[in-house]
């Protein structure tokens, strides 16, 4: 029984630890091919490794491109858009667990329809409408379009339809008026799950690729995924440079990832499972 | 028998309604406290100004597109065009017609071959994460970094990894083992098979996360029975856990056959949607008629086409597979 037990414990782990390696193994192999001296990448008989680590590629890779910029442009979209998702969907959410007030069914409708809708589905008429605004080629054309979030409105509406209406009786009593009663009691209870849903949202502006490719073209205002898809076909067949590339724009996600793994698992359950 | 959903805080909707009238008739009550002095305006503007933003902009910017949409897939003209003529059906045949035929069918081969291996691969490691021992959490965290780091620079290793002739590791993999090598780029079948394995590698953590948390609200003690009474893990598997977990395998499902339908970074960078079309999507016709070949009565008829797919295809796996359940979803 215990003999047996530690056998299949041993299988559970093997197997496992081969599901890592594998799905890792793209990311080793990037580091690799990144800092390998570029004659071992002619050479095709060369091991997998680098014979010693050539740093020197990742500094060609970021000076070949306009990188710092590039970040600069992802920061201002996936953070803004992120903030303002966060915004309109802790006020939304509030106002359709909280209140009662004409029309609210027909509007709630109104929103949970967008998260019927796919964006990826209507890109030609959003660059329309973008177009008829002056809005491409600018910040607020990548980040206003994206504030809105069925999602997120959504899940705060449900987290609030479960807090008592009489919590914030005592700020009322004094006299506080309703907004301070939700910026002051309401929101700040919200915390944990906007967190979570932060990190996920955060996530998905910072690696949108499509949207930002369709709505900006000038290389000043381009994020990191779409440069580094104009990287690509610029130098195509210079694998140690791409890879060194790719190594630049993955690196700091990835610290995001690790330090708030449990978050992100917590913003996907979530989204999902609601 | 059907274990709640994880996250109960919410309220049936039913139950909603009634509290909501009731919160009502206090804000009305308390807009005066008990001596008769306001304590501030009846909040009547303030749920406005609150949906508001949420509200106007998703009407802008889903709803608004959306009609525009349906609406201009029955004229012709440009992207930017002021004019446009009335042309009926003509952009749906015309759409289909030019490829678009073929994008429908490669959509349906990729994802239906993508969500039934993604979802395999993660329950199977869901299944192994979630076995009582020790340090094996650790294990997790590894399967989430696919899904989080930028598809875009990861889709760039795949084309390093598949690169032809000795450059790539698997055609040096596949020749060390004497096997013939492929050039994964011109080759349809091969191209096809290298936009796949990037799509499942990159989203069934997903999958894994999804079912892990799902595993972890089903009822220990009915798996503990079933194993006193001699079940092995197979069969526990296959006659508890697996049904019990129906409903969530439908949401899975869904949101696996949407991520599917959606498709584009590793098509856009790896194969642009060649060899002739073979990884051309319906997403990806959309943008290449859209914004390539500035087809915009194409890429909007097949945009309704899309959008009543995968319409469809939810209604479809909810109303079959997850009835009983509805409520849920």
């Amino acid at each position: 029984m215990f003999k047996s037990r530690l056998r299949s414990r041993a299988l559970i782990y093997s197997l496992l630890v081969l599901a890592v390696l594998i799905v890792l193994f793209p990311l080793v192999y990037m580091l690799g091919t990144a800092v390998k001296p570029n004659y071992q990448i002619i050479n095709l008989r060369a091991s997998l490794w680098p014979s010693h680590w050539e740093w020197h590629n990742v500094v060609r890779a970021w000076d070949s491109a306009p990188f710092g910029r590039w970040f600069v442009n992802t920061v201002i979209f996936s953070v803004g858009a992120t903030l303002g998702q966060i915004g309109s969907s802790l006020l939304a959410g509030y106002a359709f667990a909280m209140f009662e007030f004409p029309g609210k069914r027909i509007l709630f409708y109104v929103l949970i329809a967008g998260l019927m809708v796919p964006f990826t589905i209507v890109i030609v008429p959003v660059v329309q409408i973008l177009a008829d605004l002056h809005w491409l080629n600018t910040y607020q054309g990548l980040i206003v379009p994206n504030i809105a979030s069925a999602l997120g409105a959504f899940l705060v509406r449900q987290f609030y339809l479960g807090m008592p209406y009489e919590l914030g009786e005592a700020a009322r009593i004094d006299g506080a008026p309703e907004w301070k009663v939700f910026s002051r009691v309401y929101a700040p209870l919200a915390t944990p799950i906007i967190a979570a849903f932060a990190i996920i949202s955060f996530l998905y502006n910072w690696n949108n690729f499509l949207f930002p490719l369709i709505v900006v073209n000038t290389t000043n205002m381009e994020v990191l995924s779409q440069g580094l898809s104009v990287f690509q076909t610029q130098f195509s067949t210079d694998y140690d440079l791409l890879m060194s590339a790719a190594l630049i724009v993955i690196t700091p996600i990835l610290v995001v990832a690790v330090i708030a793994q449990r978050r992100i698992v917590e913003g996907i359950t979530l989204g999902a499972l609601q | 028998m059907v274990p709640g959903p994880p996250g109960t805080r919410s309220a049936p909707p039913a139950n909603a309604g009634r509290a909501q009238t009731g919160r009502a008739r206090l804000i009305r009550r308390r807009t005066t406290n008990g001596r008769g002095r306001s304590v501030g305006p009846r909040p009547l503007a303030l749920p406005y100004l609150f949906i508001a933003p949420a509200v106007v902009l998703t009407a802008t910017f889903s709803l608004l597109p959306l009609g525009m949409l349906a609406w201009r897939s029955l004229f012709a003209g440009g992207v930017f065009a002021k004019s446009l003529s009335y042309v009926g059906l003509q952009n749906y045949s015309d759409a289909l017609s030019q490829g678009g035929t073929q994008a429908l069918r490669v959509t349906a081969i990729y994802t239906v071959i993508f969500v039934v291996l993604t979802m395999g691969f993660g329950l199977a490691i869901a299944l192994l994460l979630n076995v009582n021992v020790p340090g094996v959490q650790y294990l997790r965290a590894p399967f989430i970094i696919p899904l989080v780091v930028p598809p875009v620079a990861t889709a760039l290793i795949w084309g390093n990894l598949f690169a032809p002739s000795g450059f790539g590791f698997v055609n040096r993999a596949l020749g060390a083992f004497g096997l013939p090598q492929g050039n994964f780029s011109s080759s349809p079948s091969l191209a096809l098979l290298m936009v796949l394995t990037f799509g499942i590698w990159q989203f069934f953590g997903e999958c894994v996360i999804l079912y892990l948390a799902a595993l972890k609200t089903l009822p220990l003690d009915l798996i503990e029975a079933a194993a006193v009474d001699g079940a092995g893990p197979w069969r526990r598997f296959r006659h508890i856990r697996w049904p019990l977990l129906r409903r969530q395998t439908v949401l899975i499902c869904v949101i696996t056959t949407l991520a599917g339908l959606q498709t584009f970074t590793q098509i856009f960078i790896l194969t642009n949607g060649g060899p002739n079309g073979a990884t051309t999507t319906a997403l990806f016709y959309i943008f290449n008629q859209g914004f390539v070949q500035f087809n915009t009565g194409l890429a909007d008829a097949m945009g309704v086409i899309l959008f009543v797919a995968s319409l469809v295809i939810t209604v479809v796996l909810v109303g079959f597979f997850g009835r009983g359940a509805r409520r849920d979803v």
